[in-house]
Order: C-alpha cells, then sequence, then structure tokens
C-alpha cells in the first residue's frame, strides 16, 4: 500500500505543484466558491493517477507485483481522502492567513461540507473507473466535472446567502458520504477483479 | 520440485484460445518459450502469474497454486520482466527504487545500485526519457534486486545491443547457479535461447507443441540436403518439414530415429527447428 501511494505521489508531483499554486490563487479569491472549488477538485487526483498508469501500462506490471487487489484499489480512496482533507487544510490556513490582509470572509464549515462532497464524488466514480477505465469512461469524466462544479457552486451558494452558516441538512452529506463510501469500496474491488480477468 | 507447473490450463478469449496447456519447468532450469507473435506466450506468463483466471486447468509456481491467497507472499520469490508493461514514464530509476523498495521485503539497494551503474542508467533520468534497451534494463534491475527465485521474462533481450545482450544473458545464466534458482524467458532470437535455455518450449497457436530438453531436441532431428529424388527416398514418417533450396534441391528436418544412421545429416540449431515446425512445409 505505501509503495504505491509513494508511487503515486511521484506521478503526481509535477501536477501537485500546479494544483498547490491553484489552491493558493483560490484562496486568495474572494467569495466561498473558488476554496471549495479547489477541495472538491482535489478528488479528481486519483483520475489522474489512474490514466498516467494506464498509458504507461502499468496496472500489468503491478499485477505480477506482491500488491492485492484490496490495496490497489484502496490506495486509490486513500488517495483521493489524502489530497481532499490536504486541500480542504490548506484552503483554510490560506483563507485565514489571507483574512488579515484582504479583510474577506472565511467558511470553515463550508470547507469541511466540501471534503464530505470531495468524498461523496470519490465513492460515486471510483468504481465506475475501475469498471471502465479511463480510457472508455471518459463519459463518467463529465459525470465528475458535472460533480465537482455543482456541488461547489450549490455550496458555495448557500454559504454566502447565509453568511457561511450552513443549514442542518447540508450536513446529511457526512453520514451519506460515509455509507456511499462504505457500499463504493467493495464494488470498485469486484468490478476491478472482473475487469483484470 | 518444479519451478513451474501448468496443468490443462484453457483460456478463450473468442478468437483466440491458449489450448489444454500443460507445461513443466524444473526447479533450477531455464525454459525458453518460442512462438510467433500472437502464439500465445505472453497470455501464459499473465497466466502462470495469477494475473488472469484460466477457463479450466491449475497453475502451480514454486508450488505455491497460483489461485490461492498464498501466492501472493510468493510473488516476492518471482522476478518479472514483461515486454510492453513499464514503470510510470515520470519516475526516474532513483524513484522506481524507493517504490520498490517499500513493495519487497527483500530489496536489496546495494544489489539495485550495483545494477544501475553496470548497465549505465541515468538515476534522475525519467522513465519516458529512456530508450527501449534502457527501460528493459532497468526492467531487469529491478527483477534482479529482491531475491527472487524465479525469472520470468517476457522479451527481455529484446532492444539491447548485443554487447549488453551478451552480459544480460550472463547475469542469467549466473542467477542460475544456484540449484533452486529457475528461469521463464519467451524470447523471439532464438541464438539468445540456444545458448541460455535447458527446456524449450514451442507454442503455436494456443497450443503447445512440444517442450523439450535442448540437447535431446537437437540430438533428435537432423537436417538433410540433397535433391528432390533423394528426400522422396527417404520414409516420409521420417520427414517433419521439407523445403525447396532451389535448381531442384531440397533441404529438410528430419527425425533421426526414422532415418539410417549411414545418412549425412547436418546438426540442426533451435530456430531451423523452430522455423521448419511453424512453416510445416511436407511437400514442396
Amino acid at each position: 500500500m505505501k509503495a504505491l501511494l509513494l508511487k503515486d505521489f511521484y506521478v503526481l508531483w509535477k501536477q501537485m505543484k500546479a494544483f498547490l499554486v491553484l489552491i493558493l490563487l483560490f484562496s486568495a479569491l474572494p467569495g466561498s466558491y473558488n476554496a471549495i472549488f479547489a477541495v472538491t477538485y482535489a478528488a479528481m487526483l486519483p483520475y489522474s493517477c489512474v490514466a498516467y498508469d494506464e498509458r504507461s501500462k502499468w496496472d500489468q506490471l503491478a499485477a505480477m507485483m506482491p500488491y492485492s487487489n484490496r490495496d490497489l484499489v484502496l490506495s486509490r480512496y486513500i488517495l483521493g481522502w489524502i489530497a481532499g482533507a490536504g486541500a480542504c487544510l490548506l484552503s483554510l490556513l490560506l483563507q485565514e492567513g489571507f483574512t488579515l490582509i484582504l479583510h474577506q470572509d472565511v467558511y470553515p464549515d463550508t470547507l469541511i461540507a466540501s471534503f464530505f462532497v470531495c468524498l461523496s464524488t470519490l465513492a460515486i466514480t471510483l468504481p465506475l473507473i475501475f469498471r471502465f477505465g479511463v480510457e472508455r469512461g471518459r463519459l463518467i469524466m463529465f459525470l465528475i466535472i458535472f460533480l465537482v462544479c455543482g456541488s461547489a457552486g450549490a455550496l458555495s451558494g448557500i454559504a454566502d446567502s447565509l453568511s457561511g452558516t450552513l443549514p442542518a441538512p447540508v450536513w446529511l452529506i457526512v453520514p451519506l458520504s460515509l455509507v456511499l463510501t462504505a457500499l463504493s469500496i467493495p464494488l470498485s474491488l469486484r468490478w476491478y477483479t472482473l475487469r483484470r480477468r | 520440485m518444479n519451478a513451474i507447473a501448468l496443468n490443462h490450463i484453457c483460456k478463450s478469449f473468442g478468437s483466440f484460445a491458449i489450448q489444454d496447456l500443460t507445461l513443466e519447468v524444473p526447479e533450477g532450469t531455464i525454459c525458453g518459450l518460442v512462438g510467433e507473435n500472437g502464439a500465445g506466450k505472453s497470455t501464459t506468463i499473465r497466466l502462470l502469474m495469477n494475473a488472469l483466471r484460466p477457463d479450466s486447468g491449475t497453475a502451480t509456481v514454486l508450488g505455491v497454486d497460483t489461485s490461492s491467497p498464498e501466492f501472493l507472499a510468493v510473488k516476492e520469490d518471482i522476478g518479472v520482466v514483461l515486454d510492453e508493461a513499464y514503470f510510470p514514464e515520470v519516475l526516474s530509476a532513483a524513484q522506481v527504487g524507493k517504490v520498490m523498495a517499500k513493495t519487497y521485503r527483500r530489496w536489496d539497494d546495494a544489489v539495485y545500485q550495483s545494477y544501475l551503474d553496470r548497465f549505465q542508467l541515468p538515476q534522475k533520468k525519467a522513465f519516458k526519457d529512456y530508450s527501449r534497451g534502457m527501460r528493459m534494463k532497468l526492467a531487469i534491475a529491478v527483477a534482479m534486486s529482491h531475491a527472487p527465485r524465479l525469472l520470468v521474462l517476457d522479451e527481455a533481450t529484446a532492444g539491447l545491443d548485443p554487447i549488453i545482450r551478451d552480459q544480460v544473458l550472463e547475469i542469467f545464466n549466473d542467477f542460475t547457479r544456484s540449484d533452486n534458482h529457475s528461469i521463464l524467458i519467451s524470447s523471439h532470437i532464438l541464438s539468445d535461447l540456444e545458448k541460455l535455455c535447458d527446456y524449450i518450449a514451442f507454442l503455436h497457436q494456443g497450443r503447445l507443441l512440444f517442450c523439450d530438453e535442448k540437447d535431446a531436441l537437437l540430438d533428435g532431428y537432423g537436417i538433410f540436403i540433397g535433391t528432390a529424388e533423394q528426400a522422396d527416398s527417404l520414409d516420409p514418417d521420417a520427414v517433419v518439414a521439407r523445403e525447396s533450396q532451389g535448381y531442384g534441391g531440397v533441404r529438410c528436418l528430419v527425425r533421426r530415429s526414422a532415418v539410417p544412421a549411414t545418412l549425412t545429416l547436418e546438426r540442426p540449431t533451435v530456430e531451423d527447428i523452430i522455423l521448419f515446425l511453424v512453416k510445416g512445409v511436407k511437400s514442396v
């Protein structure tokens, strides 16, 4: 598992640098949408890794190495969770910092809710990627983009209209994302195993 | 004990199928897997590494059933080099080493570094900027650096220049000096296999036509060169395949046991035998 995460980290490093700049920019811009977009965008990083791996046929080589299917699947989720949580924390810190200079509002609740939107996006789309792959799953990419932009827009709209305090029903995203993740991982494992056969 | 034992393996992909494949590679030996493109060599390798599940039949590697959960631990003992599957292209050799150190429990970084030096591979250069030969050398360095007992090599010498190829064959030869070390190698370069292998297995259209000891194979066949009339006078069962040489001359692959001992025959190479068998031309 550690090996797979390290490999993904190396693969994403160049992209991560651009991503960090993006978070820095989004966090500095006024309005909650940009920071929320940065967090939910983090959910897309595992797909970049899958695409890179398919292009280099790493998945075929990995099938010969002592990695279990469980590790190969779970590492994608963990990468998405780490990226989402990292982006959330970084956005929060940067927004706090920028508040002192730019006197803009900080919405920590919204950023935390956006992390759970990130979890839900991963839970919905990763099984489809494991089933069809990135090449055949272009339609899934549209679904991901729609989920990312739509969720960021919806959350920021609610947050802005209520000055950062999210209404109670929005917090249903927490149990929903956990249930979706609990269902998603076994489904991904099953579809990944089927695809390899 | 057999390092590899495939027992009546069948796997169908619709237009292509591996059919009733039974193959044994004794421990401590090198087996060369030969066949045209699309004969099923890479599929066989994927089947024995449990990267593909057979429709029927069983596979055992280093004494463990490949479909059992225990096989995952056995993969620690197997070094694999694949023809067309590579490391992620943005990784450098140094990064590949760090990833592999967390992959294999017996990873030996000193051995890996020695191979990188020996193959003159740059540490920092991204994998995508490597030539095909450099990619194969890196894959070989990785395969040799976690103390494997079995090497599974799919076209591992392809793309290497003759000097490095010779060096790599020597590395493989040294590897099998230990009694419990074995190699299964597929290659189109039949002269490499002739130099290296103890056994030759020949796959043709998904079927294993034979798996014999190399010396027995070379001793069992002979090349007859003569006129068409002379060839016609040979026992038809002795002639495996025959080709025209022009001007009425023919060249035949014959079974030594089925022709008179006094008949002058040339000793064939593995390449001669395989080419004759693939062509399968008995009459011109």
